[in-house]
């Protein structure tokens, strides 16, 4: 599935519930659902700066594809960085760094996913951007 | 009494729905609201009187002058100074304690100390670092104990001929610790020479202040915090000591003579107002002045004392809430909170979605909340716009997110 197609696919799940609330709770279920992080990688090397509360975000490289481990110390940005993760894993360097898509625009979460620059979710999708454009060099 | 109905009426955000609810603004500790009377007399400035101050010698200079020279006045007589000429309008707490550490600390001897306590902002931390570095001084913190209170004891054992500055918060923004003022400049007189600086931050919107009454030297003020705009503070200090001081900002309007080697300072205030000050925002002041004065400051002190004494009980009574507070008798209506379990962020995302504006982190202090083993903490504080209702709202969003959290 493209980057396209899964953000398509969140898009309309995150529809489903009406209130912030309610999308809060869906990430609060996709934080608890998530694979388990080892806990020596919540190190200082995998930490998103920029985010209120302890985000870490891990790449890896395999057959020419790019996956990303995930997690936080907070419930609702844990769900919300899974869902990310989730989005750009299984992807080429290239395929990430073209992506056109901007989730701020496309994800309607309330204030966690708000346009400003200083936004944890900003960070995180700078950091996986970056990553991939690392590599496409 | 305040009737907050009406104190409401005269803030137009509280118009506002946020996620489908009233507007619960419980962060005044950040930033207070603003009334029409603030808004609408930094507008008219603008549409009817706006030209730079002091120099011009015409009719909209001469009134804009005019207006930003009454603050100075206005706000005399509000924390009781000895002249107006003492009070030095700057952009809030944080400039105003930058401007004391830059003047003060240049004049102070290697090895000499300066004592802070553990729960200050980092307003009142970071300047008095850094000239510590500069200057080769040593920084001493008095100790806070279990009732989230000043160790008195501790204080005295740190002070010495060394010290020459003890600059401490007056209420807090983590515990709502209200430390006894005139006991701790006692002391401190008793047992040093030490410059006594207080942080008004979060005193000065909610109690009464007397500067003369309290025997302290300096003040530092935040206008924002008092329903003011932003970018506008107030230090006030001593007329003799701003004399025997150097100013930190040099430009216009603060000089007296200027050749191309050298100058000499106008007298104070202005000595420490270089350039074009934010005279719209002083203005703004004094209407927030103007406008607490109206109500009085015994009447804003009440109604916090007592909001306090209802948030306490509501919030006590939440199984599993930790609650940051001074156990004292007195203390501000702020509360820092954390719930084991749940991070702070999650919680006042989920208060949000009530229409509960509460902030999340460390609030600026954040070694002291390293010492008490916490990341962060969500913090409600109580102004003249809140009333009971208010934290029932609270108390009820908490114990929801808490069962969605967990």
């Amino acid at each position: 599935m493209s980057i396209e197609e899964k953000v398509s696919n969140y898009k309309k799940t995150l529809e489903i519930f009406p209130n912030p609330q309610e999308k809060y709770q869906y990430l609060i279920e996709q934080a608890k659902k998530s694979d388990e992080f080892p806990i020596e990688l919540r190190v200082d090397e995998f930490k998103v700066n920029g985010c209120q509360s302890q985000v870490w975000l891990v790449p890896e490289e395999k057959d020419d594809k790019l996956f990303f481990k995930s997690d936080s110390d907070a419930l609702i940005a844990k769900g919300l960085v899974t869902l990310i993760a989730a989005i750009y894993s299984n992807e080429t360097a290239e395929d990430i760094a073209n992506s056109q898509i901007d989730l701020m625009e496309e994800f309607e979460l309330g204030v966690i996913l708000s346009p400003a620059r200083r936004n944890g979710a900003f960070s995180m999708l700078k950091t996986i951007r970056e990553f991939a454009l690392k590599l496409t060099d | 009494m305040i009737k907050v109905s009406d104190i409401k009426k005269d803030f137009p955000i509280f118009e506002r729905q946020i996620n489908g609810n009233k507007l619960t603004y419980l962060d005044s500790g950040a930033t207070s609201q603003k009334p029409n009377q603030v808004i609408d007399v930094m507008s008219d400035v603008y549409k009817n009187n706006n030209a730079n101050v002091h120099r011009g010698t015409y009719v909209l200079s001469s009134e804009t002058t005019g207006k930003y020279e009454d603050v100075r006045t206005k706000f005399q007589k509000f924390i009781n100074a000895y002249d107006s000429d003492e009070i030095i309008f700057t952009k809030g707490c944080t400039e105003g304690f930058n401007l004391l550490s830059n003047s003060i600390c240049k004049n102070l001897n290697q090895g000499d100390e300066i004592i802070l306590s553990e729960i200050e902002h980092h307003a009142n931390i970071i300047p008095w670092q850094m000239a510590a570095e500069k200057y080769n001084l040593n920084i001493k913190f008095i100790n806070v104990d279990e009732s989230f209170n000043l160790d008195i004891d501790h204080l005295k054992s740190l002070l010495s001929s060394k010290t020459k500055i003890v600059s401490i918060v007056g209420e807090s923004n983590i515990s709502g610790m209200l430390p006894d003022i005139k006991e701790i400049v006692t002391i401190v007189k008793s047992k040093s020479d030490a410059l006594f600086i207080l942080d008004g931050a979060q005193l000065v919107p909610h109690r009464s202040v007397d500067v003369q009454d309290l025997g302290i030297d300096f003040l530092c003020v935040s206008g924002h915090k008092m329903l003011g705009p932003t970018g506008i503070g107030v230090v006030w200090g001593r007329k003799e000591l701003w004399d025997s001081m150097d100013p930190v900002y040099g430009g216009g309007d603060m000089i007296e003579e200027v050749y191309y080697d050298k100058a000499t300072w106008a007298p104070v205030p202005h000595k420490f107002e270089a350039g074009t000050p934010p005279f719209v925002e002083a203005i703004g002041l004094g209407a927030a002045v103007d406008y607490l004065t109206n109500i009085s400051m015994n009447e804003v002190q009440q109604h916090s004392d007592s909001l306090r004494e209802y948030a306490k009980n509501k919030l006590e009574n939440i199984d599993g809430l930790n609650i940051i507070h001074s156990l004292s008798k007195n203390a501000g209506c702020t509360f820092a909170m954390s719930i084991e379990g749940a991070h702070a962020t999650d919680v006042s995302l989920m208060l949000d979605t009530y229409g509960v504006a509460v902030r999340a982190g460390h609030h600026c202090v954040q070694p002291f909340h390293r010492k008490l083993n916490l990341d962060a903490t969500f913090r409600a504080t109580g102004y003249i716009y809140n009333d009971e209702e208010d934290f029932d709202i609270l108390a009820n969003a908490i114990e929801d997110s808490m069962k969605m959290l967990k």
